[in-house]
């Protein structure tokens, strides 16, 4: 949590749980909600705080470690994280454990963790070696190659393997030139000065010179084939060290075979480890370039944004969900159809150009007509009970007022002036009354009557989850010992009115209700046995 | 009951906060993949058996996805617009003064709009670009960026009692919980295993939240405990799209889905579905449940048609 650093000016420590990063946030926000009216509730209920799950982070740094993981992008490692219910702290937590190499933190597996980090720290100064031109270059990539192959291959190790080719053909070519080109320039310089010599020496000689020539022909010519034979030599030496390098990428490659075949078996066991969580389009943690498709119940992915650069954007394409639980809804034909003109690039021809600029974009925004209503449950500010209903008839008398503001003379019946929307028929008071006495906080109304119902039956839903429908059958004590176990150590503050509801709900519905789905205000740990919700527990 | 025939798919509907007969709808065309929008304000007729009438419509580039009633000025409209902009109208002008502001901020499609009904001064928008952006009227840029969501943000609502609360669902399952006050999420809950299209407070108890998944279920959480729901209400066919509870009841809410059904439900009741209206033809895409008038309700989908009527009448009654 991105907080400010400063601490609270001499905040008590109220009954806040012992993790310290959480007091700050919450207490400044008490402070500051102290600071503002009174009567408004301080919002830490909208806060996390509970303490920091050791295990959790400890799992989010072996997940965090997972060399695959290290390869995808901060956020969906984030995002992972959150999807599997780990606060913001924790998540925290365990980025700033993980770059450090863990020495003891870490409880399983922590060799090949270790070893994979190291490698990593590794490779950048491997890499900046490579730039050194040097013959000893391919033995020396040889060399790691062998000690490269014990550990995880990466890209990185193909980029230098590359690069280390190149360098080394790049420096034999060079060394061979400077072989080559000495070669020949004292070679013509000692055929220059023998000429040289000749002409200085007695023309006489020139009569000798003629076999000498012959002979200086033949020592050229033999000299000639002594320098193409070692250029022969030389190409030769240069062909075998490409054909090794060669051979020794291949070996590489086959190692690359091998440590993809892994990586695409190991993704796939991530992938159903993760379950049905494979929702996010963007996911790479296989490297991919288009959109995995992602669970498209929602049409939504398959939108494209009107503009040209609509060819450029990729347009997230309609499949079959990773799950048979949440399956495609059928779409209408028609929506097909525009899917599929998009996909190829049309433009479907019922768009108009419109220009939706605001004509006058410094216009005033002129004053309202009419004041802001009051909302029902602002009224009703400590719960809802028989003041709503009176609320609803003070509506129908404000709407009588109104009818005449909207302009629009209304038929009413000889019963009542109320128009048509607002009067309700018999038939739902009957069902509002029922659904009143189900939640027991309409006393007052009896109604008996048989509910018709003009709407089709909604059929029974199906139990999802049948150990749940079980629990609530069961005695509520097991269930509530387990949620106790669960949350143990939260607490909150809460303010009067919350508790107040609480009581007055519980006297008001008879105390027979169940259990409250786990959080519990300190104060309250006397109502736990009153059970107040139905719910069905997961 | 009295129905409207949008020329575009619907998208969005609200009742007007001010005006009990009064109500607006977004639409987009080609079902929003490409194409124009509009904006349909629409009112009530004297009888039920007449059709709804149109007061002023006002055209987009753009298809529109959601809309938003300002709650300070009883004819000003924020419409959320697929091209990334947010559009100011006043629906006291005609469309050819129309729209006061384009606030073009956000990089992609803004799918939600919701105005703060406490303070009555901001809104804010989320949008596919991973991101929710608060704003108020007065001012021609946001004044907040909240960035952390790793998908697109499919609905944000305000704190129906907590003026400065507000919950954001997103594509990534999870929802979060923000105050404008901090620099990031108070909460994250990861809600469901899938999408969450939709997500809603409870106006009586502050501490509830409900939200709407592609995974067909709808799921009552209290911020409190938020580990384990409170409640899991199944009955859907397919995606729940919107979820909305009751400003009148503690327990009722209403939800619509792709299996173009409308529900409603009661929360703390064992068997939660209470009423189930299946009046429309194809994707039940947007859905409201009037302020000012307890149990009237509107609903529009893709099948181009607006629907309003009291909760327990048939929709398609005339």
């Amino acid at each position: 949590m991105a907080t400010p650093s400063s601490p609270p000016p001499s905040s008590p420590p109220d009954e806040k749980p012992q993790n310290l990063e959480l007091a700050q946030p919450t207490n400044e926000i008490q402070q500051h909600a102290r600071e503002e009216a009174p009567k408004q509730s301080s919002p830490s209920v909208f806060v996390n705080s509970e303490p920091m799950r050791e295990e959790q982070v400890q799992n989010a740094v072996k997940f965090l470690s997972h060399p695959k993981v290290r390869g995808s992008p901060v956020m969906y490692r984030r995002s992972f994280l959150e999807r599997k219910g780990l606060t913001k702290e924790e998540i925290d937590e365990a980025f700033r454990r993980v770059p450090d190499p863990p020495p003891s933190t870490q409880a399983t597996g922590t060799n090949q963790e270790a070893q994979v980090i190291s490698t990593s720290n590794v490779q950048p100064p491997a890499q900046t070696q490579a730039l050194q031109p040097a013959a000893a270059a391919p033995t020396g990539a040889i060399s790691s190659a062998g000690t490269l192959m014990r550990f995880r291959f990466h890209w990185y190790h193909i980029v230098f393997a590359v690069g280390l080719l190149a360098a080394s053909g790049a420096g034999t070519t060079v060394l061979i030139k400077n072989a080559i080109i000495p070669r020949l320039k004292s070679w013509i310089r000692k055929v220059i000065l023998e000429e040289e010599e000749e002409e200085k020496e007695d023309p006489v000689k020139k009569a000798n010179a003629k076999p000498s020539l012959a002979e200086e022909a033949a020592a050229a010519a033999k000299a000639a084939a002594a320098a193409a034979a070692d250029v022969a030599k030389a190409s030769q030496e240069m062909l075998n060290s490409k054909s090794e390098e060669r051979r020794h990428f291949k070996e590489f490659m086959n190692l690359l075979d091998v440590q993809v075949q892994e990586m695409k078996s190991m993704s796939t066991a991530i992938r159903k480890l993760e379950g049905q969580t494979n929702n996010l389009g963007r996911t790479s943690l296989v490297d991919q370039e288009d959109y995995t498709p992602s669970v498209a119940n929602h049409p939504k992915q398959t939108y494209v944004n009107g503009k040209a650069e609509s060819d450029s954007r990729s347009v997230r394409s309609l499949s079959a969900p990773a799950s048979a639980e949440p399956s495609v809804a059928p779409h209408p034909k028609s929506y097909m159809e525009i899917m599929a003109m998009v996909q190829r690039g049309e433009r479907p021809a019922n768009i108009r150009d419109i220009n939706d600029q605001p004509p006058n974009p410094n216009q005033q925004i002129s004053n309202t007509r009419l004041a802001p209503k009051s909302k029902p449950w602002e009224a009703s500010k400590s719960l809802n009970n028989s003041s709503q209903a009176l609320q609803s008839q003070v509506n129908g008398e404000d709407l009588n007022s109104k009818v005449q503001d909207n302009g629009v003379t209304y038929q009413f019946d000889g019963e009542s002036a109320i128009p048509w929307w607002q009067r309700k028929n018999a038939r739902i008071t009957e069902i509002e009354n029922e659904d009143e006495l189900k939640d027991g906080h309409y006393g007052a109304r009896t109604n008996e009557q048989p509910i018709q119902r003009t709407w089709v039956p909604p059929q029974p839903p199906p139990v999802a989850m049948p150990e749940a429908v079980e629990a609530i059958r069961r005695p509520k004590s097991s269930v509530q010992k387990e949620q106790l176990a669960e949350d143990q150590s939260v607490s909150h503050s809460t303010d009067v009115t919350d508790e107040l509801q609480r009581i007055t709900k519980i006297s008001e519905s008879g105390g027979a209700v169940e259990v409250n789905g786990g959080g519990l205000e300190p104060n309250s740990i006397e109502i736990k046995e009153v059970q107040e919700h139905s719910s069905e527990e997961n | 009951m009295p129905i409207f025939k949008t020329p575009f798919n619907g998208y969005s509907v609200k009742f007007s906060p001010f005006y009990e007969s009064r109500l607006a709808v977004a639409t987009a065309q080609n079902f929003g993949i490409l194409g124009n929008g509009r904006v349909h304000v629409l009112a009530l007729p004297p009888s039920p058996s007449l059709p709804l009438s149109e007061l002023v419509a006002f055209d987009t580039a753009d298809g529109v996805y959601d809309l938003a009633w300002s709650e300070s000025h009883d004819s000003l409209l924020v419409a959320a617009v697929a091209d990334g902009s947010v559009k100011l109208f006043d629906t006291a002008l005609p469309p050819t003064q129309n729209p006061l502001r384009s606030l073009q901020e956000h990089t992609r499609e803004v799918h939600s709009v919701d105005y703060n009904p406490t303070r009555r001064d901001s809104f804010i928008t989320s949008s596919w670009d991973d991101t929710i952006k608060l704003w108020t009227l007065d001012r021609p840029a946001s004044i907040r960026t909240f960035k952390e969501h790793a998908y697109c943000v499919y609905s944000a609502a305000w704190n129906p009692r907590h003026t400065d609360v507000f919950a954001s669902a997103s594509g990534d399952c999870t929802v979060r919980i923000w105050d404008v006050r901090e620099p990031g999420s108070t909460m994250i809950i990861p809600g469901h295993d899938f999408e969450i299209l939709s997500c809603d407070w409870n106006k009586y108890d502050d501490c509830l939240i409900a939200t709407a998944s592609v995974d067909k279920s709808i799921r009552v959480w209290d911020v409190r405990s938020y580990r384990a729901p409170i409640a899991v209400l199944n009955g859907h066919g397919y995606a729940v799209r919107k979820v909305k509870f009751s400003p009148h009841h503690r327990n009722l809410m209403v939800s619509c889905s792709y299996d173009m059904t409308v529900c409603m439900w009661d929360f703390m009741v064992e068997d939660a579905l209470v009423g189930r209206y299946d009046h429309h033809t194809e994707f039940a895409v947007g859905l409201d449940m009037s302020v000012l008038v307890e149990g009237l309700l509107a609903s529009t989908g893709w099948d181009e048609l607006v629907y309003v009527w009291q909760h327990g009448t048939d929709p398609r009654a005339s």
